[in-house]
């Protein structure tokens, strides 16, 4: 009888404890993001930090595949060819070796494209953020809102220079339903435009803005030093507009400095530190493997005496890849945390050069041109002062003045002159445009 | 797990037997092989519930006295079936045969989560293997190698021949593109971690380009870490219809895991020791250099070709494949098994110490692991079964694999030739390589690439008989279990590293990734026992949890100081962390009907919510069905020949997991001059997203003829994905590159045959053979999204594409004038295996295990780079004797047509065999005076000889590891290797 009830007792016991394991809780918790903040967090009612994160991350995001970026432009432009042991198609699709031909969903066509874009929508969270918030002043809005359309001006000029036939979708706020693609004049127009709208938040910006800037930004980094580079952005995609007396304007409240302080104006910055990134572009001399060699062009055409040769270093041993050799490295940068230009003043004087030219201000032009060449060791322009002869000498001066900074393949073809570029295997092309991304077409 | 059926053979015996008799008694016999009459040594013979007990001598024969005048003696022996046989006073001689554990249809399969069923009555087709296959050839270095080729119905890719494994399991085809397409491992009712965990290997070599998430560091899956030697048996569930019952964990299939266990009897002690080595498998060759070949090569470096002569000259021209990869390694294996126990409590114990080289120095795996297995009977209502297990693992896996920066040992290799100079110098100095971007021997010697885990696993079972009567019983089954671990993954790359001088001036990449999972179940099980047992109820209802938390933080340091490799002597130091909590809670309810064995139905239906699903506190909804007949018991049946024929289908549904963090979009933290910052995630999430739904129909049939000396088993099966998990390129334009959707519908079907015989039986010979055949075909059978490539490097070098109407895995890229067109197919188009035991004059055994994969295609960039690089064994050769080179055919392709990389890997692989000679028991006997109980000498050797017409290290090889589908993209992989044993067992 005793020995019953102890058995009671314990079923009793392990049925409740079964039982206990089932009811114990049938709900679950929803587990909020345990690894990072949602987009959700920043849209409603955004604090200046929460905002001040959007710009950091924004400036940031600026850099990512712009490696990539640089060795479309360069390799294309042929001022440098793209070695690497583990990826073949630098020095095949991008050179158009044989019947290669540009993929449109390669990484050299979608990485870039999308980089840029992903600091786009930064920045639109960014104005929508700062207009559902109430806890900032309207001077900071100003501000905000200054900063996220110079920045989204300038990162869909960076897609348009390799989009340059597809054109670039400008309307991307909603992901559901993203705006058409519009061809190139219409899209400078608008980043024109947005230029424009983004120059007018930062005079209402007041003197100081809620956020501050990398070392990149130094001297630029209040409204009315944003205010500068806006316009230097202006100015660059005037020439490209080919608004030429526009871009004068432009220039006049950049920070063109008829000087030979060529190097001041707004960089990427890199550092080793925790969630920054390197210079994606810094090889050390004489490396092998993955390295950027000049093209044999550019030391075949420099002038003597030409300082700007210091942008190559001759190899200890010349490099080889697929039927293409090089002596020189490309060596721009020193460090893997040198700063890279994003638009610099040697850039505005020589669109000051040729806004002039295409004005018929042909000797205040020649005047810009020699500050460049005297500043690099050159004699003052002894050529013929023509329109076409100066055109010539002004694109001359950019290859060499903003070699490797992404220009040459877009002046050339802004010009009409791709054909003069030089080829180094039979059956290589130069291309004209990356194609529109695969996953583009689909949407 | 208990059998809930008598064993018919007992019927005999209580048939002849008579009742009375007084005082006690004592019984003695021969105990033998069922099959061959081969005297069994060593069994252990005990009489039930009493702590007496003996075991058999070197002849088999046994004496027990019982102390009662009658009672019941259990005989068991490792590796076959136990018996229980009554003794009644008139019996004083008992002959007992037993049979071996082999495909026996007695063995029982799982069918719930707390139920199982005889072979003969279940309705799925589950594969199974037992310890004889595992690891009775040969000694595998890990789990996932002891079930390499050994699976119907399985396509087990291993990823590399990196020592510590790492494979890609596809049970039945693909069924997920990118959820979970690896199996549930369950051991003894824990579930396991299988998780593969990067070292971040990416910050050197830029595989992945940006960022951190990197698939291409060939790390090892977790499952690696336990003992083959642990394992008793491995039951497969393929698909829903089997695994429904694991709910939404199962959509890839459950692996379940049953440790051995001891019996009770004689304390049996068995030591092991494995001596061998290993060697590259295939290595590729390296290409003869001449002086024209050096000028026509390196165009305009007459330094080369003076580099070249002078090297020629002084006979310094180097083979660099095989100084790299050609290291004979030495491999050693130490186990120790000791098993016993009494009536009431039995133990099982099992030591490994385990230390193998690999074919590149510098490399290696060890293990040490401690498994302590304990079963006892507390009272005649409660008993409980505890599994515990300790390992302690370090990988050594060295660097391979694709990388951007030419640092991986094989991408460096493909571009340095033979008058290369890249030995190190008296004062202990490493040249540069000029032909890469790595001296792949100073890395080879100097870097560091570990994965070191200790791990825990525990598993405790508590079984409670609530209630008996004649007709039914009633028990309640208590499950809790626990994987713990801490992986830690340690890659250094000292600063004097040539890529590191040029780069991160010395790396310091470490991992700490802390896992617990832990599970809890508990059910009623009922059963119920009507009309004379013509008809039995196997009733269970139950409820599961399961808690995984997971804490992956990577660290990674450079500009180091000097050559230190703490985190702290460095000027940089960035950290990544991503934790993965997961809570689980389900239900289940399950009827099984046997009708006499004739007709056996079950009907269940498993109920899960889980935080990882967009609602957590949606149930979703599992069923399954599966009925089995069995037309042989039927008393119409009188083929004697034909002992069994059942006739089977089964039903079910199982769910796979959306990736965790599919429903968040969440910001990714981006920094510059020294300040936070936060950026839009290249992911954008889906916060409707749902779990992928598999449900499976499976059918087929099962014959046993001749007293089960030959069994077919015949299963055709057709499995759909629906709501597949897709993670879908948006428009970069939209800022996002991918999001996670539910789009479309993956069908699988397949045919699975295998055929078990013994062909012969003799007492001299016994042949014990199995065949397997297996096919699988993958359709899309409907995609929402675009279609797009995945798991590859794009058109120009061959993608997989997922296209609606098409193969899962088919292969496309770009074929000169057709434009992107299909190139190949990664699944097989079929399967087969060959398995074979061969037992001669009692003391000689012969196994081998021959393997073919007929089809499937690779993408083979290795050799692309080898050409790039100018180094191809058969760079200069003319295989179609047109003149043009074939390394130069191969380049002239690159950009025109990616058809040249995407290349047949079928192969006929002899992965395993085994020659073991067993001593005489007789002798022993008398030479060691019964102290030594058994002594067996082996030799045995993997993969001894592949033939393929393949133009890779291995056709077998996975640059993107073991998830998703994309097995079979061959960039500069680890090589595989050979091994050879000896092998030497002594048991006491």
């Amino acid at each position: 009888m005793k020995s019953y009830i102890f058995k009671i007792k314990y079923q009793a016991m392990l049925v409740w404890l079964a039982t206990g394991l089932v009811l114990q809780g049938c709900e679950v918790d929803n587990i909020p993001d345990p690894n990072n903040p949602t987009v959700e967090s920043v849209l409603n009612n955004a604090t200046v930090d929460d905002l001040n994160n959007l710009v950091v991350g924004t400036e940031a995001g600026m850099r990512n595949f712009l490696g990539t970026y640089y060795d479309n432009m360069g390799v294309i432009g042929r001022e440098h060819y793209r070695f690497s042991s583990a990826d073949p198609r630098f020095t095949a699709d991008l050179l158009g070796k044989g019947s290669s031909v540009l993929d449109n969903n390669t990484f050299y066509t979608t990485n870039p494209w999308a980089g840029r874009y992903r600091v786009v929508k930064n920045t639109n969270i960014l104005i929508a953020s700062v207009f559902n918030t109430t806890l900032i002043t309207e001077e900071q809005r100003q501000g905000y809102l200054g900063f996220a359309k110079t920045i989204k001006a300038h990162q869909l000029l960076m897609n348009l220079t390799m989009m340059w036939e597809p054109g670039i979708r400008i309307d991307v706020d909603d992901p559901d339903n993203l705006g058409p693609f519009v061809e190139r004049s219409a899209a400078l127009d608008s980043i024109a435009l947005l230029l424009e709208e983004g120059a007018g938040h930062l005079a209402a910006a007041g003197e100081e803005f809620p956020f501050s800037l990398s070392e990149g930004f130094a001297g630029f980094n209040d409204p009315a030093g944003f205010l500068q580079f806006n316009r230097a952005l202006a100015a660059r995609v005037a020439v490209y507009n080919e608004e030429f007396e526009d871009a004068l304007g432009f220039l006049e409240d950049s920070f063109l400095e008829l000087n030979t302080d060529f190097n001041k104006g707004v960089y990427y910055v890199f550092s080793a530190s925790s969630g920054d990134v390197l210079n994606p572009v810094f090889v050390a001399p004489n490396s092998s493997g993955e390295i950027r060699i000049a093209h044999p062009s550019f030391i075949a055409d420099i002038a003597p005496n030409d300082d700007r040769r210091s942008k190559v270093l001759e190899r200890e041993e010349a490099a080889s890849l697929d039927g293409l050799t090089g002596k020189y490295d490309v060596a721009l940068y020193k460090t893997n945390t040198d700063p890279i230009p994003i638009i610099r003043n040697e850039e505005l004087i020589l669109i000051y050069a040729e806004a002039n030219i295409q004005t018929g201000n042909t000797l205040e032009a020649v005047r810009a041109l020699n500050i460049i060449r005297q500043g690099h060791g050159l004699g003052p322009y002894a050529g013929s002062v023509t329109q076409a002869a100066l055109i010539d000498e002004m694109l001359e001066q950019r290859r060499y003045s903003l070699y490797f900074e992404g220009h040459r393949w877009v002046d050339m073809r802004r010009y009409g002159r791709l054909n003069e570029l030089p080829l180094d295997r039979p059956g290589d092309d130069v291309w004209t445009t990356f194609p529109k991304p695969f996953i583009e077409e689909a949407f | 797990m208990k059998k809930h059926y008598p064993l018919k053979l007992l019927a005999l015996l209580f048939w002849l037997v008579s009742v009375t008799a007084y005082g006690q008694a004592t019984v003695s016999g021969k105990v033998t092989d069922a099959g061959s009459g081969m005297a069994l040594p060593g069994v252990a013979v005990v009489v039930v519930g009493t702590t007496t007990g003996t075991s058999t001598d070197v002849n088999g024969n046994y004496s027990i006295t019982l102390p009662t005048e009658q009672g019941r003696l259990t005989f068991s022996y490792i590796g076959y079936e136990s018996r229980t046989i009554t003794v009644t006073p008139s019996i004083t001689t008992l002959d007992v045969q037993l049979t071996e554990k082999t495909t026996s249809l007695s063995e029982v399969v799982v069918t719930g989560l707390a139920t199982s069923v005889k072979r003969t009555n279940a309705a799925n087709a589950v594969s199974t293997l037992n310890t004889r296959e595992l690891t009775g050839i040969t000694s595998p270095q890990t789990m996932d190698a002891a079930i390499s080729g050994k699976l119907v119905g399985a396509n087990v890719v291993a990823n590399s021949g990196a020592p510590g494994g790492g494979i890609a399991m596809r049970l039945r085809g693909v069924t997920s593109v990118f959820g979970n397409a690896q199996p549930l491992y369950v051991i003894d009712g824990i579930i396991v971690d299988n998780s593969t965990i990067s070292g971040g290997l990416n910050v050197v070599t830029a595989a992945a380009n940006q960022g951190n998430a990197s698939n291409q560091d060939n790390a090892s899956n977790r499952i690696a870490d336990i003992n083959p030697d642990d394992i008793e048996t491995i039951e497969v569930l393929k698909g829903a219809s089997a695994a429904a019952i694991y709910g939404s964990l199962a959509a890839a299939g459950v692996v379940i895991i049953t440790t051995k266990r001891g019996t009770s009897g004689k304390t049996l002690v068995d030591i092991s020791q494995d001596v061998g080595f290993t060697e590259a498998a295939h290595l590729l060759g390296v290409r003869t250099f001449t002086e024209e070949r050096v000028i026509s090569t390196y165009k305009d470096r007459p330094d080369l070709v003076e580099q070249f002569i002078a090297a020629r000259d002084a006979g310094r021209l180097i083979d660099y494949e095989e100084e790299l990869y050609g290291n004979k390694g030495m491999l050693y294996n130490t186990r120790l098994n000791i098993s016993g126990g009494s009536e009431k409590t039995q133990f099982y114990v099992g030591g490994l110490i385990q230390d193998e080289e690999g074919i590149v120095k510098r490399t290696g795996y060890e293990k040490k692991s401690l498994r302590f297995n304990l079963d006892h009977e507390i009272s005649e209502r409660f008993d409980f079964s505890l599994s515990t297990n300790y390992v302690n693992s370090i990988a050594k896996r060295g660097l391979t694999n694709n990388d951007n920066a030419g640092v991986s040992f094989g991408v460096a290799l493909s571009s340095t030739p033979s008058f290369a100079d890249l030995f190190r110098d008296e004062s202990g100095l490493y040249p540069d390589n000029p032909f890469a971007a790595s001296n792949f021997l100073q890395t080879r010697d100097l870097m560091t690439n570990e994965e070191n885990v200790d791990r825990f696993l525990g598993g405790l079972t508590l079984n409670t008989n609530l209630y008996n009567t004649t007709v039914s019983s009633t028990r309640l089954v208590i499950r809790a279990g626990l994987d713990f671990y801490n992986l830690k993954t340690v890659a250094i790359f000292p600063r004097i590293l040539q890529f590191e001088q040029n780069g991160n001036q010395g790396t310091s990449i470490q991992g700490n990734n802390y896992n617990l999972n832990t599970n809890f179940a508990a059910f009623l099980v009922n059963d119920l026992s009507l009309g004379d047992d013509n008809l039995n109820f196997t009733t269970t209802i139950g409820a599961t949890r399961e808690n995984f938390n997971q804490d992956q933080v990577l660290t990674i340091a450079t500009q180091l100081i000097g050559s230190q490799t703490n985190l702290d002597q460095s000027s940089a130091v960035t950290v990544d962390q991503t934790q993965l909590p997961v809570r689980n809670k389900g239900l289940f309810f399950q009827e099984e009907v046997n009708f006499r064995d004739r007709i056996i139905a079950t009907a269940g239906l498993r109920l899960d919510k889980s935080s990882n699903n967009a609602d957590v506190n949606e149930f979703v909804a599992f069923p399954k069905f599966s009925l089995a007949i069995n037309l042989a018991n039927f008393d119409f049946w009188t083929r004697e020949s034909v002992n069994m024929l059942k006739l089977r289908a089964a039903y079910g549904e199982a769910g796979g997991f959306p990736p965790f963090g599919a429903k968040y979009t969440s910001f990714s933290p981006f920094n510059i001059g020294g300040s936070p910052g936060i950026i839009v995630p290249i992911q954008r999430g889906n916060a409707d997203i749902k779990q992928e739904r598999q449900k499976e129909f499976e059918t087929g049939v099962d014959i046993g003829v001749l007293q089960d000396r030959v069994i077919l088993e015949a299963t055709y099966y057709i499995k759909t994905v629906s709501d597949l998990i897709l993670v879908q390129n948006v428009p970069g334009s939209s800022g996002f590159s991918t999001r996670v959707v539910n789009g479309g519908e993956l069908r699988n079907r397949g045919v699975e045959l295998a055929l078990s015989a013994t062909p012969f039986d003799l007492p001299g010979f016994k042949w014990n053979s199995r065949t397997s055949y297996w096919v699988n075909n993958s359709e899309i059978t409907e995609l929402d999204v675009p279609p797009f490539p995945l798991g590859g490097f794009g058109n120009t070098l061959g993608t997989f594409f997922i296209e609606e109407g098409k193969s899962a895995t088919q292969i496309k890229g770009i074929k000169g004038e057709e434009g992107v067109v299909v190139l190949g197919d990664a699944a097989p188009d079929f399967q087969m295996n060959f398995h074979n035991f061969f037992t001669i004059k009692e003391n000689l055994t012969f196994s081998f295990l021959l393997h073919w994969k007929q089809g499937g295609d690779n993408i083979n960039l290795t050799q692309l780079l080898t050409d790039l690089g100018g180094t191809s064994f058969d760079y200069d050769d003319d295989d179609d004797g047109d003149g043009v080179p074939n390394a130069a055919e191969r380049t002239a392709a690159l950009g025109v047509s990616a058809e040249p990389f995407v290349q047949d890997a079928s192969y006929l692989r002899l992965r395993e065999l085994g020659l073991y000679y067993t001593l005489p028991t007789a002798f022993l006997e008398g030479a060691t005076k019964g102290i030594v109980r058994q002594v067996r000498i082996g030799a045995s050797a993997t993969n001894l000889f592949t033939i393929t017409d393949y133009d890779g290290y291995d056709p077998e090889v996975s640059n993107f590891g073991g998830n998703g589908l994309s097995t079979g993209v061959d960039v500069t992989p680890f090589p595989s290797s050979k091994r050879y044993f000896l092998h030497f067992t002594i048991g006491f």
